[in-house]
């Protein structure tokens, strides 16, 4: 996916299945690849109909979050890039393999997007010196994500406006699904400062962290903050 | 932001029509008072900022002469996220509290196990941090 995906755990090794996994995540989501999947739909080569399963279940949960999010998570402003979705999402499917597989304490975080099983303590960078942290997370059982500025070398913009969110620095969202709190904390981010923390304090089953670009931190109740 | 609003006034201004005094016996005058708002613009600190002014047009007929002569009388600038936000999270009850702290930045400690976030760091820095992290960690 052009990036590291890192799989720790405490109780046993990591079964190979999970790399197995990531590869094939690759092979079928990958825009760097010509064969995967995902590029030949682009390239029109491929219906979304004639996809695997898995792709038509991915493609189905991204329009799904472009209706939660009024639009502000959608994939169709990347040219219909799932890539923001699926890294999340490959990291809750091999959560679910290694629960399978048997371990009981694992943390994989996948270029700053997090998921654990069991208590680890976490550190959110800070969105302005990444040399240092602003807040420390105790995470239990749970996904985390953040998004910022930058991500992947790409501005986040407004879908709608198209313009860089403003007086907003970071989102970061924790819950259950960690393909749905990166989805959640793109939509946040790029709402801009004085909508973000307003729409995530109604989100359901799911904390937030808003870093707002006046130096204001504005969390819900419920944000596992260490 | 005060030049912002100096700027929405200033071009509200040039199109407002010169007003003529006129002296007659019989005068008619009618008052109307408008609200206008600006498009909104993207302001640099505190989000979008959208302006709304408030006109008041007076038109006064002298038989057949009419003249029309337009005042601004108030101008809105609701400022996000500053003051608009407070009420409504205090209003809006169906919508749970957010508690607000100050940005503060923390060196990384030992007890730190994993990073997260989506700065403008490579993800070589992060995988390596992360990497190392969990190395002094002996996991």
């Amino acid at each position: 996916m052009g990036m590291g995906i890192v799989v720790a755990t405490r109780d046993r090794d990591v079964p190979e299945d999970v790399f197995d996994w990531f590869r094939h995540v690759d092979d079928t989501f990958s825009t760097y690849k010509e064969d995967s999947e995902v590029s030949r739909i682009r390239r029109g080569e491929l219906t979304v109909d004639g996809a695997s399963e898995e792709v038509r279940r991915v493609l189905g949960r991204c329009a799904e979050l472009r209706e939660e999010t009024s639009g502000f998570f959608d994939i169709a402003v990347v040219d219909g890039d799932p890539s923001g979705y699926v890294k999340g999402w490959s990291v809750d499917e091999a959560a679910a393999l290694l629960d399978r597989a048997g371990v009981q304490e694992y943390a994989i975080n996948a270029g700053g997007d997090i998921r654990v099983r069991g208590t680890w303590r976490i550190g959110i960078q800070h969105p302005l010196d990444p040399q240092s942290l602003a807040k420390e997370v105790e995470g239990t059982d749970v996904a985390v994500a953040t998004s910022g500025a930058y991500e992947r070398g790409d501005h986040v913009r407004d879908p709608h406006s198209r313009h860089a969110p403003a007086g907003i620095l970071s989102v970061t969202i924790t819950g259950p699904d960690l393909g749905t709190a990166d989805a959640y904390a793109t939509a946040a981010f790029a709402m801009g400062g004085h909508r973000a923390p307003n729409w995530t304090a109604q989100l359901n089953g799911y904390e937030a962290m808003t870093i707002l670009a006046d130096g204001r931190v504005l969390s819900t109740p419920g944000f596992p903050s260490a | 932001m005060r030049t912002k609003i100096t700027a929405a006034v200033g071009v509200v201004a040039l199109a407002l029509p010169v007003a003529n005094a006129a002296a007659a016996a019989k005068k008619k005058v009618v008052t109307v008072t408008k609200t206008v708002t600006g498009p909104e613009a993207v302001a640099d600190r505190w989000g979008y900022v959208e302006v709304a002014l408030v006109i008041k047009k007076t038109t006064t007929t002298v038989g057949t002469h009419k003249t029309v002569k337009r005042t601004i009388v108030k101008v809105k600038a609701p400022i996000y996220p500053n003051h608009t936000d407070r009420s409504v999270f205090i209003n809006q009850q169906a919508i749970p509290l957010l508690t607000q702290e100050v940005l503060t930045t923390t060196k990384f400690n030992p007890n730190i196990e994993l990073v997260g976030g989506a700065t403008a760091t490579s993800y070589a820095f992060q995988q390596s941090l992360q990497a190392a992290l969990l190395q002094a960690k002996k996991i």
